[in-house]
């Protein structure tokens, strides 16, 4: 909302000692935090942020009544000649309780017409274009200085009777943007005899308004029902400075004192004569009384607040306080419960009055959840293992089904239905397309040695389940890409795209603790991504859900297990295997025929060297297999292990390899 | 000695050896040097024996003496030679083992977390000795959690599609648009244990979904946290402490705050949260726009509706909530310029910023 500091000094003559500076720092102790100021036409206009309970203060008035309170002083006296008011010159009916107020009058406008150039001015700093018409301009400029919309019709135009009802389905009107508006049954308009012309505390009608010819105006000050005008706003997306003010809660107790600061304008402004005012309706009954509870007062201001000094904040702010009950004034819509009070006491108190302190500890604190340790224990694990964290938004395109497919479900139930654009109507069910994208930017900007991993939750539907049609599972994502070392003289440069690249990435899954099942089942590890313009196989990917990761969050060590004292004797076969041979099934046979031989003596077998040249046999490698054994109660004699030995050369020979000379 | 007494080959090699004992350049070369001059056999030296043996007697003497000194020059200039050799050898071979450690080392790879997760996480911590745990709840939520229970009309302009993304097939369905619905959610499963328990205390940290376009300060996906207490007695007093203390252990003993009012419709009394900044110390700066001070947070003393709807009795239970965007945080802290640069995910932006904990 904006403010010019000269008009609010006139409602407020006391913020005339008060500088710029101190203003803002009073209106943002108040709740209405200064955005901008603008000092550059002359006079000074402050941009001030106003919350959406607060429709009292949409105005110069409104917003110097809340700063009088706090500077426990008056407002000017508003220069208005109160009207006599007569007999309805034309029926008013009102027939919706969404409009239980219309003050009223019709004047003749003389011929000399224009807006003074003040007021103009004064548009202009409030960011509207004067239309030099004054009924148009005075409405506007009341609107500002006091906050009350009102409109003003061209007298003639409307036929017979004046009506406040529900609309018609499919009524329409042309509103004075020019655009026609088909209305529904919770719009509410006013209406004539022939049709809606105008939607009520929105906008008027085209084919009532205002112009340079017109002879005899209608005024229109009236009080509408929030809820209603913020409704038609919406619906109609048509947002206007009067159903802003409507639509936050008007004071009806403004329509008479409004229409009379219109109908004092027009008479000075556009030799105006008065033909006649009258009110149909009645203020609505005063506000609900809230209880005064000081007990509520006292907990929420953390300390004791005399019944007398919280009385006479709220009194200065309007209410009627009789010592069990605060009936608030007409402007206030947001006071209903004690606690509403309570924040008034303590607002005009000043806020920064309030003490601190903590709260006292009741009840014992909870252990943080296993699922938040788990996240958090992986993420630190995976960067110590040169893993960056990636963020991405979540949302993919419809092409994810294509590359992705991730659980084979329609993708039109994870599919927003208002989304930023395609490439983000989808709630990934994958981590690996963003983390792709990423490890291809990365790649593209020169980067080598690309591990990213993200851990967020894929979005998986759940149609059978009303309660959650969507599950989210908690995805840990990693890819390598690249190459890793080359760095230093020590470490030689390995391509991470390689084949064998493959071995460093689920060397660190099974670090996390990842089984082997797992990673046996994954079925898309080669990760191919745009790089240079050209999609290229550049590393490889995997993805698990948290759940099939084991939590180690247990923080208490685990139970002692014995270990060996007795030394450990290591012995290498080289073997000649086909090039296709499995790994996997000539260690399983010679692990079984190993340990069946000896025993609890068996530790390990792995392969440390894999060898491919020309020298050997064609369609043969060497593979250099470690085994280690080591009792648990004595000392291993080098004839017992050469007989386990020779059992798993035995083992190795079935499968056709044969030992290396 | 008459020079014509030894043979003119042995005064040329005489007159090479300099040359010959300097182009020895190790030790090999050195003993094939020797052998031709000392050697015992077909040396120059075993030449001048042969000699004096056949010299008339009356030359022997003078012919010795000259043969001697000569031998003995040669002798001794070769063997300093061989321990000046012999010393660089070994010099070589101890330099061979060194290794200069000014040389790049080879690092351990080093990996980052997120900046964002890493805020969160030492959110957590802050908050952890205060007796606070973490709730979660999903994002993909429902309108009751994300509105109904936090006492936001049914009109409020949140819950438009201009604003909130909702599920194309599922009606009632939203990507919640803050951290509030755990809010409900927890209030709602603990309400009928909240007596034995003692009250209520979490933080609730989370992704969130809102309906602006990406730009160097908006994004469509984004972070808050989210914290709540309920409690006996619970005031605005409470909130301020517990905020201050927040604050100090997050950003430093001179972390003071200030409240101001403000409206939340899940609260009452609401408030922003000032936090004196980080960045000038309060002296004015860019950052906060010359003010001292920078906004962090909302939060207030919970609405007794939002109480009421998870079933717990305002009139006994009262609490506070609060609620910081992660975001705001760590672009303020950061002084990032460009929001953008959380989501992108380049290598060196996430060393730079995520480092690790
Ligand atoms: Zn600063």
């Amino acid at each position: 909302m904006l403010i010019e500091i000269k008009a609010l000094q006139q409602e407020l003559p006391a913020l005339r000692d008060i500088n710029t500076k101190d203003l803002c720092e009073l209106l943002a102790s108040l709740g209405f935090p200064v955005d901008a100021v603008d000092s550059s036409n002359g006079t000074t206009v402050l941009e001030v942020d106003v919350t959406a309970n607060r429709g009292d203060v949409l105005s110069h008035r409104g917003l110097a009544r809340d700063l009088a309170a706090k500077l426990e002083t008056k407002l000017a006296e508003l220069p208005v000649n109160t009207l006599a008011e007569g007999a309805p010159l034309l029926p008013i009916r009102l027939e919706s309780e969404a409009c239980p107020l219309y003050a009223t009058a019709i004047l003749d406008l003389g011929k000399a017409q224009g807006t003074p150039t003040d007021v103009q001015a004064f548009l202009g700093h409030m960011g509207s274009n004067a239309k030099n018409l004054p009924p148009v301009d005075a409405s506007n400029e009341i609107l500002h200085r006091v906050g009350h919309p009102t409109h003003a019709f061209d007298a003639d135009t409307i036929k017979g009777a004046l009506i406040v009802r529900w609309a018609r389905a499919g009524e329409k009107v042309v509103t004075l943007d020019g655009v026609e508006r088909t209305l529904t049954t919770q719009d509410l308009v006013i209406a004539d005899e022939a049709g809606a012309i105008a939607m009520a505390g929105v906008m008027g009608g085209d084919s009532t308004k205002v112009t340079t010819a017109t002879k005899r105006v209608l005024l229109e000050s009236a009080f509408f029902d929030a809820r209603t005008v913020r409704a038609t706003a919406h619906r109609h997306n048509l947002h206007t400075d009067a159903s802003y003010r409507f639509g936050r809660g008007a004071d009806p107790a403004m329509a008479k004192v409004a229409r009379d600061l219109l109908v004092q304008r027009l008479e000075a402004w556009a030799g105006g004569r008065l033909v006649g005012a009258w009110t149909a309706g009645t203020v609505p009954s005063s506000r609900k009384p809230v209880v005064f509870d000081s007990s509520v007062i006292n907990r929420v201001a953390g300390e004791s607040i005399s019944v007398t000094e919280a009385s006479a904040q709220l009194e200065r702010l309007g209410c009627a306080v009789d010592g069990q009950h605060v009936v608030p004034p007409t402007w206030r819509h947001d006071l209903g419960i004690p606690d509403d009070l309570a924040e008034e006491v303590l607002r005009l108190r000043g806020y920064d009055r309030i003490p601190s302190a903590l709260p006292p500890l009741e009840g014992s604190p909870e252990p943080l959840s296993t699922g938040y340790l788990q996240r958090r224990h992986l993420a630190s694990r995976l960067a110590h293992l040169g893993f960056c964290q990636t963020m991405t938004y979540g949302f993919v395109d419809q092409q994810e089904k294509q590359e992705f497919d991730p659980d084979g479900s329609d993708p039109a139930l994870r599919t927003l239905r208002n989304p930023l654009g395609e490439e983000y109507s989808l709630m990934r069910g994958t981590l690996l397309r963003d983390l792709r994208d990423a490890a291809a930017l990365n790649l593209d900007r020169g980067a080598h040695d690309v591990r990213l991993f993200e851990i967020a939750p894929v979005f998986v539907p759940n149609p059978k389940n009303a309660e959650e049609p969507i599950r989210e599972i908690w995805t840990l994502g990693v890819v390598w890409a690249g190459e890793t070392g080359g760095e230093d003289p020590l470490t030689p440069v390995r391509n991470i795209a390689a084949p064998e690249g493959k071995s460093h990435l689920i060397g660190v899954l099974k670090t996390l603790g990842i089984s082997d099942d797992f990673l046996r089942a994954f079925q898309r590890w080669e990760m191919t991504g745009v790089v240079g313009g050209t999609r290229n196989h550049i590393g490889w990917q995997f993805e698990v859900p948290l759940e099939a990761i084991p939590a180690t969050v247990e923080r208490v060590i685990p139970a002692y297990s014995a270990f060996s004292r007795f030394p450990t004797v290591e012995r290498d076969f080289s073997l000649l295997v086909d090039l296709d041979q499995s790994y996997r099934s000539l260690a399983e046979a010679m692990t079984a025929a190993i340990q069946g031989a000896a025993g609890e003596a068996f530790q390990d077998l792995r392969c440390v060297d894999v060898f491919r040249h020309k020298s050997l046999p064609d369609g043969r490698q060497a593979w250099l297999l470690r085994v280690k054994f080591q009792h648990p109660a004595r000392t291993l004699t080098s004839e017992e292990v050469d007989v386990w030995m020779a059992a798993g050369l035995g083992a190795a020979k079935s499968l056709g390899a044969e030992l290396r000379g | 000695m008459e020079p014509s007494l030894l043979p003119v080959e042995i005064l040329e090699a005489q007159q090479d050896f300099p040359m010959a004992l300097a182009a020895c350049k190790d030790l090999d070369g050195l003993l094939r040097l020797k052998g031709a001059y000392i050697g015992r056999e077909g040396s120059h030296a075993a030449r001048l024996m042969e000699l004096l043996k056949a010299a008339p007697k009356e030359q022997k003497r003078e012919l010795g003496a000259a043969i001697n000194a000569l031998k003995n020059q040669w002798e001794e200039t070769i063997k300093a030679r061989q321990v000046e050799l012999e010393n660089a050898k070994k010099r070589a071979a101890a330099l061979g083992n060194t290794w200069d450690p000014d040389l790049p080392a080879p690092m351990p790879a080093q990996g980052s977390l997120h900046p964002l997760n890493r805020l969160i996480d030492r959110l957590v911590d802050v908050f952890r000795p205060l007796g606070y745990h973490v709730e979660e709840g999903p994002e993909a939520e429902t309108e009751a959690h994300n509105f109904d229970g936090l006492n936001i009309p049914v009109d409020h302009p949140a819950r438009g599609s201009a604003d909130t993304f909702y599920f194309e097939k599922h009606p009632g369905l939203l990507l919640r648009t803050h951290t509030s619905p755990v809010q409900v959610r927890t209030l709602l499963r603990l309400a009928p244990h909240i007596k034995e328990k003692g009250g209520i205390r979490f933080l609730a940290p989370g992704r969130v979904y809102r309906k602006d376009e990406i730009d160097p300060t908006h994004s469509p996906m984004f972070h808050q946290v989210e914290g709540m207490l309920v409690g006996h007695g619970v005031g605005m007093h409470h909130l301020k402490g517990t905020l201050a203390y927040a604050m100090k252990a997050l950003f430093g003993p001179g972390a003071d705050i200030r409240f101001r009012p403000s409206y939340f419709p899940f609260v009452e009394p609401g408030c922003e949260v000032d936090v004196r900044c980080p960045l000038c110390g309060g002296s004015g700066c860019r950052v906060c726009k010359q003010s001292g001070w920078v906004e962090l947070l909302g939060a207030g003393l919970v609405h007794p509706n939002v109480l009421e709807y998870a079933g717990i009795d305002p009139g006994e239970w009262s609490g506070f909530a609060f609620g910081m965007g992660v975001e705001r945080i760590a672009m303020m802290v950061s002084q990032t310029p460009d929001l953008r640069f959380f989501f992108e995910n380049d290598q060196r932006f996430l060393k730079t910023m995520g480092g690790l904990d």
